[in-house]
């Protein structure tokens, strides 16, 4: 439908050439915005004049012929229909070109001004290699020019003459025409002369994608990189910096990484809230902080689930540490704080601290991401620490021997013993508020949530207080001890570890077991269960069953679920549970179905104690030894030997783990950067001492 | 071929005119909200022969996108074509899984264009907004960045290294946390 225009170049096209994609990059960026509505016509006005003044060409008029040639992008005037259009058209090669190609539509030549030319306006489209807003990313011109320049004066004068008529031909003709002429060269080429022009072209046809694509869309590839390329990406040039360290990339980076494992890189990051709040709120009271505590929980919902118990707290603490990231901090600077801290999780760079106080062993320990860890000993005591500078806080005491367990929130602590007896402690005051009496042998183990208590016991039982009733069940079942309870109250449960070597999980309501997870049908411990951890994952676990790692949208295990064994169909059951044995072993348990689906070796005497969170497990042994593992894979990432006892208790944080021995001793490994670390020796914490490693 | 199959015709902006199932332009949402305004009737419908007794049907309905030279077009009607059996969602917020999914080895293969093709789908796919196409491409770029060294970088892409001896040394200490991983 096109008609011919009268132009002395009858097939001239309306049409933009091969370089020349109607892009108003330089402009609005805004590549998507035409009107459509009126595009069926041809008439639409796609004024299309092209400036080539670039500035280069003129300052190299002693290579007129060449530079001329090279930089004659010749394009095709537009012929403009509508009558109401200013008809000129003009080329305006401000370097003397070998023909002059000023014409307008009417075929009458003309010398238009470029002075007064109303195609300079803004309605103007560039070529993006023209457009004199872009920097155009061809320098290596100059040189070739130079050195085809070189090639042609030391040819015979006639030689000169001729090949500079074909380039000026060329120069001369629009795309249609180009196109036609270099078909009909490349036709007349050998193979020698087509991959030489094959190379050429390959080295020519190189775009600075993130320079002239528009920004968003380049913004769109950066967000496509890993942290690494893009720090490379950032020492490219000044316009790649610009975007490769654009703060939306980076909040986008931080979204993909920090608290959860990165599908594409496989990297997560740590959370890191908790130390820079406290850092900022040294100077608060402490009535003001849990205030802020209170006001940050409505948010929580939105948040993805932590494993361990202290999950509220750490994710408040998120909350109100974005919030003030956003403020101050350029997300890069966030990422690349977290990054460092797990590239030393990873390669095992960390530093030691040693909490001094226990006169014999520990037994438990609970750290809640913050400055507190609490250790409970044979000692009787419960101790509280600040972590950041080591100092010892407070001794609780009360109970009348060993302290086996302990957990604790914002507000208070709650203990069980080798005294048969449950205790509930304000550990600001060093109070102890009330004391539960019922178990007939000693409590192993507590958990809570708001106003129920959970315990379990040396007598086989487990127990549920119901703090505002004033009742108690009891719940029967295990055939030994009750060495670990843990409250799921998304789902109305309890899970419940014991040395007879099952699991079972209870049905908070009703007080009935639900299911046992245990025997040899499901690949389960054959020693006393000491720990175990409830969490839900999306990602996915590496496991034996399927020897394959799933695509990540896949469903767990979701083919198992025809099996005879009764599934569980609880609305927000933990879809996953970890446990540690005296079997040594650590087990990883698909709760739906109830079977181990991966064990993980490598102690080699009894696990006690667990800990774990998005990323890592980390666990203490008869052995000595504690191990971090990687949660997803289920592989060993390090073992820390050195210790002179056993590991009775273990407990994690995101930059730190400690760990509680049966000679007393307490130790804090902590994998901040140095310049970071809270681990500096203070004043009023003359017994803590820092030891490098 | 019959014109009820292939009758839309949409015309480049260099004048070539491509002739293709209404299915096959709909790859681009432009054109599909841009037909949905254009032919109300015939609504979200792709069949081909007896899907609209109209006579509107028969008639074939050209799209001119000015913005999309014929080579390129060529190459993104390919993929629209690949892909005409296969509903992509409309909307712009597609899950994060997708986003961190490796490119399909078909769009991989199908993209392994040089920089100025690749540059133009991608301008184009943008315009006719052809989200997992302009994903693919987007991606291509991305890999081609992907685990060089900022001089390799600067020779992919013919990039101008414009920081001073200072400033280079300035800004490789600022990104040196992230090597050595």
């Amino acid at each position: 439908m096109q008609e011919p225009s009268n132009t002395i170049f009858k097939e001239s096209s309306p049409g933009p050439t091969d370089l020349d994609l109607e892009l108003e990059l330089g402009s609005t960026n805004n590549y998507s915005s035409h009107s459509h509505s009126h595009s069926r016509s041809h008439s639409h006005s796609y004024s299309h004049s092209h400036s080539h003044s670039h500035s280069y060409s003129r300052s190299q008029k002693q290579q007129a012929v060449v530079s001329d040639f090279l930089n004659s992008h010749i394009v095709t005037d537009e012929v403009l229909k509508q009558p109401s259009s200013h008809h000129h058209h003009q080329h305006q090669h401000l370097s003397t070109l070998p023909i002059t190609i000023n014409r307008n539509s009417l075929g009458a030549a003309t010398s238009t001004a470029i002075t007064g030319s109303s195609t300079v306006s803004t309605e103007h489209k560039y070529c993006y290699r023209h457009n004199p807003n872009i920097r155009c990313n061809r320098t290596a011109d100059e040189r070739k020019m130079t050195e085809i320049q070189k090639q042609l004066e030391k040819m015979p004068r006639r030689d000169q003459e001729a090949i500079t008529h074909v380039w000026s031909i060329f120069s001369a003709a629009p795309n249609q025409h180009r196109s036609l002429i270099l078909q009909g060269l490349l036709t007349q080429c050998c193979f020698p002369q087509l991959s030489m022009i094959s190379q050429e072209v390959s080295q020519l046809i190189k775009i600075d994608f993130i320079e002239t694509l528009p920004n968003e869309l380049a913004l769109k590839v950066l967000c496509y990189l890993d942290c690494q390329s893009l720090c490379n990406a950032a020492q490219v040039s000044t316009k790649w910096k610009k975007l490769a360290d654009d703060d939306r990339v980076w909040k986008y980076m931080c979204e993909q990484h920090i608290d959860r494992k990165c599908p594409q890189c496989g990297w997560g990051l740590p959370l890191l809230a908790v130390k820079k709040l406290r850092q900022q709120e040294t100077v608060k009271s402490r009535k003001r902080k849990i205030e802020e505590v209170e006001e940050e929980e409505d948010s929580l919902e939105n948040l993805p689930p932590r494993l361990d118990d202290t999950k509220t707290k750490v994710m408040t603490e998120k909350c109100m540490i974005q919030k003030q990231m956003r403020k101050t901090r350029p997300w890069k600077a966030v990422y690349s704080e977290r990054y460092q801290v797990e590239r030393n999780w990873r390669k095992g760079v960390y530093q030691i601290r040693p909490f001094l106080g226990h006169d014999d062993g520990v037994l438990c320990c609970q750290y809640d991401n913050g400055k507190l860890l609490m250790t409970g000993s044979y000692d009787k005591t419960i101790k509280i620490w600040n972590v950041e500078t080591g100092e010892l806080i407070r001794t609780l005491r009360g109970h009348t021997r060993g302290v086996k367990t302990l957990a604790f929130d914002d507000q208070k602590l709650i203990s069980g013993g080798f005294d048969n007896t449950i205790k509930v402690w304000n550990y600001r005051t060093g109070d102890c508020i009330s004391t539960y009496t019922g178990h007939e042998e000693g409590v192993t183990t507590v958990d809570f949530h708001n106003k129920v208590i959970v315990s379990g016991s040396a007598d086989h039982t487990v127990k549920v207080w119901h703090v505002e009733t004033r009742t108690c069940y009891t719940l029967r079942g295990h055939s030994g001890w009750v060495t670990c309870v843990k409250m799921d109250p998304k789902s109305g449960t309890i899970f419940s570890a014991s040395e007879d070597s099952t699991i079972r999980i209870w049905d908070l309501d009703t007080n009935k077991c639900l299911k046992t997870l245990g025997g040899i049908e499901s690949n389960g411990h054959i020693g006393q269960i000491q720990s175990i951890i409830p969490f839900t994952v999306k990602d996915t676990l590496t496991t034996e069953v399927d020897d394959v790692v799933n695509s990540p949208s896949d469903q767990i295990h979701e083919e198992q679920a025809d099996d005879d064994e009764e599934l569980l169909d609880i609305p927000n059951l933990p879809t996953h549970l970890l446990s540690a044995s005296l079997d040594n072993t650590i087990k990883l348990w698909d709760v739906k179905t109830g079977k181990c689906v991966r064990t993980q070796f490598g102690h080699i005497e009894g696990v006690w104690s667990i800990a774990a969170d998005t990323f890592r497990i980390v666990s203490g042994a008869h052995d000595k030894l504690i191990k971090v593992w990687d949660l997803q894979t289920g592989n060993c990432m390090h073992t820390f030997g050195g210790n002179v006892s056993p590991v009775s208790c273990v407990a994690l944080g995101d930059s730190r783990f400690f760990c509680g021995l049966e000679n007393g001793e307490v130790k804090m490994y902590t994998f901040d950067t140095c310049s970071n670390s809270g681990v500096t020796t203070s004043p009023v914490s003359a017994r803590a001492r820092l030891v490098g490693h | 071929m019959p014109a009820t199959e292939k009758n839309i015709i949409i015309i480049t902006s260099d004048g070539e005119r491509f002739p293709v199932e209404r299915k096959v332009a709909e790859k681009s949402i432009l054109i599909k909200n841009m037909l949905k305004n254009l032919l109300p009737d015939e609504g979200e419908e792709d069949d081909d022969d007896d899907e609209d007794p109209d006579s509107d049907a028969d008639e074939p309905i050209e799209v001119p996108t000015q913005n999309v030279r014929s080579a390129v077009m060529k190459n993104i009607l390919e993929w629209c074509e690949h892909y005409k059996e296969i509903q992509f969602p409309d909307d712009e917020q597609d899950d994060e899984s997708k986003k961190s999914a490796p490119i399909d080895p078909w769009d991989k293969n199908f993209l392994n264009v040089d920089q100025e093709m690749l540059y133009e789908i991608i301008l184009a796919a943008n315009y006719l907004n052809i989200k997992p196409l302009l994903n693919a491409s987007c991606k291509v770029v991305a890999e081609m960045i992907r685990s060089k060294s900022p001089e390799e970088i600067r020779k992919t892409f013919n990039i101008v290294n414009d920081f001073t001896p200072e400033e280079e040394a300035a800004i490789k200490r600022e990104n040196e946390w992230a090597e050595d991983r």
